[in-house]
């Protein structure tokens, strides 16, 4: 039980934007895809989610996801987009309910009736139900999206299989307090035997709650494995373009990368 | 915080939300409410008219053993006149006006609308090459169909041209706002130029009709007409409540719809189906009645919501409503003679709704 993803590649037009990609993503687990802008780290969560024409091969819990009808997928995982905007008054309960719509949220009729206010309690937002969502900051939007997208697959483990969260980059912008909880609800639905596919661009953010690091650069995935195999000064350096001292402190033993360290090599044209 | 209040008072205009955000008891009341302010209405139209035959007699007859204890004439100014009339108003009110909601959501715009979008056009320009050409090149074709020709050069005008506007705004399964706008424009004014060419060719008589059937009247209503677009209609509207899981998950966009499990390429062509059949068969019929297909749903979704379980029922409602009321009007203003329909939609929505985009103005964006 997993996601098993083999030899993906995908193509835009003429370009390959992503080269065989192999890894897995494993219940019970939070798996961080990290590298710099453009590397194909959205086109690949979006290949694994099912969006984008893809070549390999993508097993969800065994199972082909190609040949996949959407409800069927849709009861093994969810995905939080980057961003979603609205055309019409849709208050925010009405929105985290549609993460209910295909009805395998695993939670009983009577607890579904009061799941979005539950998920709205999560992601830091109770009494927000009855505002409009378009009168919401983008961080609140945010989390309104992921408190939907709890709804979807609010029992990590439905049937004796683990479910998936999909997200793409779903701290964007929010504020520390707010990416902490976020990334806590991450780890809580992995330790209840569901697993987590994430987007994230802060590395320390990603060294503190990833069990699992890939790191990608070009279309490529030029390294995955835990924080402290992962980051390393040449590998970090090379694929972000700088030069990158990694810190360990030796009391958490998780990596960290502060910005001081950091040196931006620039190319002297003029 | 004091923005966000003050954005709030502003907007206090248009009804709040419930507190919990749940506006489904609310939908549920006015669509009971409009329930029985059309069945308020479907008897006064039936029971006013230019003849003096009335509601009570009207309402006395049925509860004194039914129209047969009515006067011949009676009966005939009921069942040959009014009845049709009121039935076509009413399924036409429905059709234009869930088209619109269907159309909107397909599309997560609430200003596509089948008349402004080109589908309209199209489907009146199927119209025009029969009532033209009816007679002489196409007579052998159309003989074959008989009353049934208009409709259906109306219904595959209709689909003809919502397909090609699907396709020229759609890629990589992302449909583009303005480019359906544009080509929506674009296809109209092509419909407007091919028509322009059948007007070109045609004579007196069938110009009178086609600058009447293009104002849009209940005028000629028929049971023979009712026979010929209730069915096409009565499916769409029938259709239509499948769609609205559908449209609601495609609000998020096409990916997150999928995400949640929705067939969305199933869902794209049932929508453009029913709309193609709705405003084909409406327009056929009844020409080309404006601005139902926006104001309706726009209005309700700042009333109940714009849950499309509840969005799609209301409107068909709201609109066969619309319909009655502007048909007594468009007979009352000039009695004895009338106007046609589309005059009077278009007189009380434009402004209605320009109205309502005054208020709205900075608040929200469309």
């Amino acid at each position: 039980m997993a996601i098993d993803i083999d030899n993906l590649s995908v193509r835009l037009g003429r370009n390959q934007v992503l080269h065989k990609v192999c890894l897995s993503v494993k219940p019970g687990t939070v798996t961080a895809i990290v590298g710099p802008n453009g590397s194909g780290k959205t086109t690949f969560l979006k290949a694994v989610s099912g969006d984008l024409p893809f070549e390999g091969d993508v097993k969800v819990n065994g199972e082909t996801l190609r040949y996949m009808p959407p409800w069927q997928a849709a009861a093994h995982r969810a995905v939080l987009p980057q961003a979603s905007s609205l055309s019409f008054p849709y208050t925010v309960r009405e929105v985290v309910k549609l993460g209910l719509l295909g009805g395998r949220s695993g939670a009983t009729p009577a607890e579904e009736k009061r799941l979005p206010e539950k998920a709205l309690e999560r992601v830091d937002l109770s009494g927000f139900a009855g505002r409009f969502y378009q009168e919401l900051s983008g961080g609140e939007q945010q989390r309104v999206q992921l408190a939907r997208v709890l709804c979807q697959v609010w029992l990590p483990v439905l049937d004796g299989r683990p479910r998936y969260l999909l997200l793409d980059e779903p701290v964007s912008s929010l504020d520390i307090k707010h990416q902490l909880i976020i990334m806590n609800i991450a780890q809580t639905f992995a330790a209840s035997g569901g697993g987590v596919l994430a987007v994230l661009h802060d590395l320390n953010l990603t060294a503190r709650f990833a069990d699992q690091v890939a790191m990608m650069h070009r279309g490529r995935l030029v390294a995955s494995g835990t924080p402290n195999e992962v980051f390393n000064d040449e590998l970090v350096s090379d694929v972000f373009e700088c030069r990158i001292q990694v810190g360990v402190p030796p009391a958490e033993n998780r990596p960290y990368v502060l910005p001081q360290s950091a040196q931006i090599s620039v190319k002297s044209s003029f | 915080m004091a923005l966000r209040d003050n954005v709030a008072s502003v907007s206090g205009w248009r009804w709040r939300a419930e507190a919990d955000g749940d506006r489904s008891a609310r939908a549920r009341a006015i669509i009971l409410g409009l329930v029985l302010l059309y069945l308020l209405l479907f008897l006064t139209s039936l029971g006013s008219g230019a003849s003096d035959t009335s509601f009570w007699s009207v309402f006395s007859g049925w509860l004194g053993g039914g129209t047969d204890s009515l006067p011949l004439r009676d009966r005939v100014v009921i069942w040959d006149i009014r009845l049709p009339r009121v039935v076509l108003g009413s399924l036409i009110g429905a059709s234009l006006a869930v088209s619109g909601a269907v159309m909107q959501g397909l599309f997560r715009n609430p200003l596509a609308d089948p008349g402004i979008v080109g589908v309209g056009p199209g489907a009146g320009l199927g119209a025009i090459t029969v009532i033209v050409l009816g007679n002489t090149v196409l007579e052998p074709v159309i003989g074959i169909f008989g009353i049934y020709a208009l409709p259906l050069a109306a219904f595959f005008g209709g689909i003809v041209s919502t397909l090609l506007l699907y396709r020229v705004a759609t890629r990589r399964g992302q449909t583009s706002i303005a480019t359906m706008l544009l080509a929506g424009i674009a296809l109209g004014a092509l419909a407007g130029a091919l028509s322009g060419i059948l007007v070109y060719a045609a004579d007196d008589q069938e110009l009178r009709d086609l600058t009447f059937w293009g104002l849009g009247s209940l005028a000629g209503a028929s049971w023979a007409k009712i026979w010929a677009a209730g069915p096409i209609i009565l499916a769409a509207l029938a259709a239509a409540p499948f769609l609205a899981r559908g449209l609601d998950a495609m609000v998020l966009g096409e990916a997150s719809a999928n995400h949640l499990g929705i067939r969305v390429q199933r869902v794209k062509n049932c929508a453009i189906l029913t709309v193609a059949a709705a405003t084909g068969a409406s327009v056929a019929v009844a020409g080309g009645i404006g601005f139902v297909g926006i104001v309706v749903p726009h209005l309700l979704r700042l009333t109940i919501g714009p849950e499309h379980r509840y969005l799609l029922p209301a409107s068909a409602l709201l609109g066969a409503c619309l319909l009655l009321v502007s048909d007594a009007t468009s007979r009352m203003v000039v009695a004895p003679a009338e106007l046609p329909i589309g005059i009077v939609t278009a007189t009380l929505g434009a402004p209605f709704f320009l109205w309502i985009l005054l208020r709205q103005r900075g608040l929200l964006d469309l």
